[in-house]
């Protein structure tokens, strides 16, 4: 197989077999999750840069076991706050990172466009996209479809129901490109001062009402509420969307008996989601969280593991 | 000093000329226009032959950061840009640091103005003190000084009182009132335009209606005034529409489009990458609104092109989208651009309407004293742009004489481009060489 | 581009030298006892199926057998030209003091072998490990010697031993090709 993109920004040139390929090297990844010794010789010598300018303990564990469990060099540069604020700027650090030898370098940035940047800078090494700004979220979403793929089989024909604040969310954007992509419908449902603009472009549609956004749905993915968009307004209290949006037993019943429940964590328990949903059966929540480590060294390995031309 | 200009396609500012004609310009003053003008007593002599020989261009739109800012431009860098990108006039904004709200400032820049070597510098003034959008500027002052336009621009005149009192306090002062439609609210920390680009980037969207509902405001307070109003880098097809239908029912109401409005959508926000370099406001719009602009422009909708040449140090400008500044760099290519798109777009009106806009379209929104840079006609200023429809250039920002070092055409090969600029009587630019003539 | 050269093995001499290294195998170990059939991933595996297959009906009884995939612990991934892709492992018992047999199809450099024995240890700790090849090709960069031989076949670097098994490639037959230009 030839793998044509040079770094993980996002998903929206990606083609159905790139996200196959990809979620099938996760499976053989996954099997090593199993082993008693997990580490793999795979990516010895190779220096692998965790930047992080936002917090973000999940991914960047995620990222640093993967990164472990195939034997590269890890090193972890925080930096807190905008690039701007602190004097160097990110075309500074590009410059830096690459200047100590680094073969891949995963960005978490506030900033939407954090990753092309760097890629535009880096002339050597490989970028992962941690997370830019509400843009994307690549490696969340592929963990997500191999979360479902894993569980579900074949992705094509499957009804997603997304709720919550698409507007602000990076998963969001990335993961309904991601399943659209897979052949996987994709229907929104949440406050439309939530929604974004064009809903259609993205390729999902909208449905105000989350009990029909949820009848028949294989999976259901929740996506976090944050206090702050009560403060700035964009709904009127917490309390008012968990009782029109929130998540539970009741709303799941809409769904297909086997439906999966998803929600790329951290999870506001009482407001997007109740607990009986979040802690049942069906919830993939914790399952999300093994995918992101097998997804990771997938991907570190394809990128990093063969001839580069 | 006797220049002659032999063989141009003569635009006077309305109209282009299929016949070859002669101008001879004397101590920065056309003296004559004719055929066959005889070349004796002439210090200089430049055949035109094929080229369009235009009144000088008038840029009515441009931040050239002097005073206070001068890492970004000053008056020296922004004049010899303007007059490589084929103005001879400039209209500098007063957002600046300390803003031009004050007569001293306003002869400051044309003082400063008057040594610099390439396009002439008119400065506007700010229409608020401090450009708070508080109270009043001394505009009268200003305009005696010598402001040629008054305007908060890089913000709007939120409070609509203030915007009125300004109407009705410049009406005799002869000076223009140019709003920057934007209604605040609608655009806090919005980045691009709300739509396509707001939807896939997750950066937060700038509606339409953001700059649509600040012209409808200004279009009723100079209907209740009966006061001329202006509105710059009109971005939309909303805005362009409430344009329309003002100007149908007589209101005095005129506005610019920008060249990079004119060639650039928000798809070029995503295909780059989110490189921040097409970071600008008001944000890049979707196609359809790029096509109504022109639509404005074949219709008489719009009144000018202006650059809102907005140049930044590279340390401001080449960082991640959301953190780069907003405004493009465009003063040394905009004209190409518009040519080229002009082309590009299969010419959707006549070459004298376009040349219009840089031409008489501008001058008419300045004090009396300058409306005739727009014209070529004996005893007007010997401003002169000439135009070669046919030559090809490539962008290269780098050589540039502007401070800025960015720009979403470096790179681009560009048809038709300004070849000579002429600022009183001077020649301030050339790619042609002289025939004879000079001492 | 690779251009074929000769059939070195048809899929009757195939059959009948399989035989004949599980007689080896059953001579050598007195029988099946405590052992593990491995095969590498990809050609390997198939090889390992029939040579179970073999060794069951002589003994009448079944060895288990698993599946070894070795891409992860390569040292000379630059030098291929693809993308290397994972496969699966899938060893179904404990290789703790088993006797485990490694079966592959082509032993060349020896570097597969180093690598699949680096990922067996990461499994547990077997009481042994003997290599089974259907072709040894010579060109060792290792100090590595398979236990069962089925050929010999001297070559030079320039070329290529292509075993095909019927399950992959529709028959069984090992080739010999050159690289040629292109």
């Amino acid at each position: 197989m030839e793998w044509k993109h040079r770094h993980v920004l996002d998903l929206d040139t990606w083609e159905r077999p790139d996200l196959q390929h990809i979620l099938e090297q996760a499976r053989s990844m996954d099997e090593l999750l199993d082993r008693p010794i997990k580490k793999v010789p795979a990516l010895r010598g190779k220096l692998v840069v965790n930047l992080f300018f936002e917090a973000s303990t999940r991914t960047r564990v995620s990222f640093e076991l993967a990164e472990k469990f195939l034997s590269a060099d890890v090193v972890n540069w925080s930096a807190s706050g905008s690039s701007t604020g602190k004097g160097e700027t990110l075309r500074d650090t590009a410059w830096t990172l690459e200047a100590m030898g680094a073969d891949a370098v995963v960005i978490r940035h506030g900033a939407v466009g954090a990753a092309d940047y760097l890629a535009r800078k880096l002339k050597k090494s490989v970028v992962f996209n941690g997370g830019d700004g509400a843009h994307s979220h690549p490696t969340q979403a592929l963990l997500d479809l191999y979360t479902a793929w894993k569980k579900i089989g074949p992705l094509e024909g499957k009804k997603v129901a997304m709720i919550g604040d698409v507007l602000h969310s990076r998963v969001a954007r990335s993961d309904i490109i991601a399943f659209s992509k897979m052949g996987s419908s994709v229907v929104l449902s949440g406050p439309a001062t939530l929604m974004p603009r064009s809903v259609e472009a993205l390729g999902a549609t909208y449905d105000e009402n989350p009990r029909s956004a949820v009848r028949d749905a294989d999976i259901i993915y929740l996506l976090r509420i944050q206090k702050e968009r009560q403060d700035e307004g964009m709904f009127p209290s917490l309390d008012e969307y968990h009782q029109l949006f929130g998540f539970d037993a009741a709303l799941l019943k809409h769904a297909r008996p086997d439906a999966l429940v998803m929600h790329p964590g951290p999870i506001n328990r009482g407001v997007e989601i109740a607990s009986d949903v979040a802690d049942g059966s069906q919830s993939m929540i914790l399952g999300q969280v093994r995918s992101g480590v097998a997804i990771r060294m997938a991907l570190l390995f394809v990128y990093l593991g063969g001839v580069r031309q | 000093m006797k220049i002659l200009f032999r063989n141009g396609l003569l635009f006077d500012g309305t109209t282009l000329s299929c016949e070859k004609t002669d101008i001879l310009t004397e101590d920065g003053i056309i003296s004559r226009i004719g055929k066959g003008i005889d070349d004796e007593g002439a210090n200089e002599v430049y055949n035109l032959s094929g080229l369009i020989l235009s009144p000088g261009f008038i840029d009515l739109h441009c931040h050239l950061r002097d005073p206070g800012q001068e890492w970004r431009e000053d008056l020296l860098s922004g004049s010899r840009a303007g007059a490589a990108g084929g103005f001879s006039t400039l209209v500098c904004m007063p957002n600046t640091d300390p803003p031009v709200d004050n007569a001293a400032l306003i002869r400051y820049l044309l003082e400063k103005g008057e040594e610099c070597e390439g396009s002439r510098i008119l400065p506007s003034g700010c229409l608020s003190r401090e450009r708070a959008g508080k109270t009043l500027a001394e505009m009268g002052k200003m305009a005696i000084a010598g402001a040629v336009i008054f305007t908060d621009d890089g913000s709007p005149v939120s409070d609509t009182n203030l915007l009125r009192l300004a109407l009705l306090y410049s009406s005799r002062l002869g000076v223009r009132v140019m709003e920057h439609p934007e209604d605040r609210s609608l655009t806090s920390g919005a980045q691009v335009n709300d739509g396509i680009c707001s939807t896939f980037s997750g950066l937060k969207g700038w509606p339409s209606s953001a700059e649509a509902s600040d012209i409808f405001r200004g279009v009723s307070l100079s209907m209740d005034t009966g006061v001329p109003i202006h509105f710059t880098h009109v971005s939309a097809k909303e805005s362009i529409n409430a344009v329309r239908i003002a100007k149908a029912s007589d209101c005095k109401v005129t506005c610019d489009v920008t060249p990079h409005h004119l060639c650039l959508d928000e798809s070029m926000v995503i295909g780059s990458g989110y490189d921040g370099v097409f970071k600008v406001t008001p944000p890049l719009r979707s196609a359809s609104d790029t096509d109504a602009l022109w639509e404005g422009i074949r219709d008489g909708t719009v009144d000018a092109i202006a650059t809102d040449h907005a140049p930044y140090h590279l340390d401001e400008k080449d960082l991640p989208f959301q953190e780069s500044s907003f405004g493009i760099a465009s003063l040394e290519c905009a004209v190409a651009a518009v040519l080229d798109e002009w082309k590009r777009r299969k010419e959707p009106c006549p070459l004298e309407r376009l040349l219009s806009l840089f031409t008489s379209g501008p001058a008419r929104l300045l004090p009396e004293k300058w409306r005739t840079l727009g014209l070529i006609a004996a005893g007007s200023p010997a401003d002169l742009t000439v135009i070669d429809p046919a030559f090809e250039q490539t962008v290269d920002v780098s050589k540039w004489k502007s401070k800025a070092r960015l720009t979403p055409w470096n790179g681009r090969t560009l048809r038709g481009w300004p070849v000579m600029t002429v600022v009183r009587g001077k020649i301030a630019y050339s790619l042609i060489d002289r025939v004879s003539g000079g001492k | 581009m690779l251009i074929e050269k000769a059939k070195v093995m048809t899929a009757q001499d195939m059959e009948r030298i399989l035989k004949r290294m599980s007689h080896e195998i059953l001579e050598r170990n007195h029988g099946l006892e405590n052992m593990i059939i491995v095969g590498i991933q990809r050609r390997g595996v198939y090889l390992a199926n029939r040579l179970g297959g073999i060794l069951a009906h002589f003994e009448s009884t079944r060895v288990p057998s698993g599946v070894l995939d070795i891409t992860l612990y390569r040292d000379d991934l630059t030098l291929l030209h693809d993308q290397p892709v994972v496969h699966s492992t899938s060893i179904p018992n404990d290789v703790n003091a088993r006797k485990i047999l490694l079966v592959d199809d082509v032993l060349y450099t020896g570097r597969t072998i180093r690598a699949a024995m680096d990922a067996l240890m990461d499994l547990g700790r077997p009481a042994s490990v003997q290599l089974a090849v259907l072709v040894d090709r010579g060109h060792r960069e290792l100090p590595i010697h398979p236990d069962y031989i089925g050929r010999t076949i001297p070559t030079s670097k320039n070329e290529v031993i292509e075993v095909r098994v019927s399950e992959l490639d529709g028959k069984d037959e090992v080739v010999i090709c050159e690289r040629g230009e292109g």
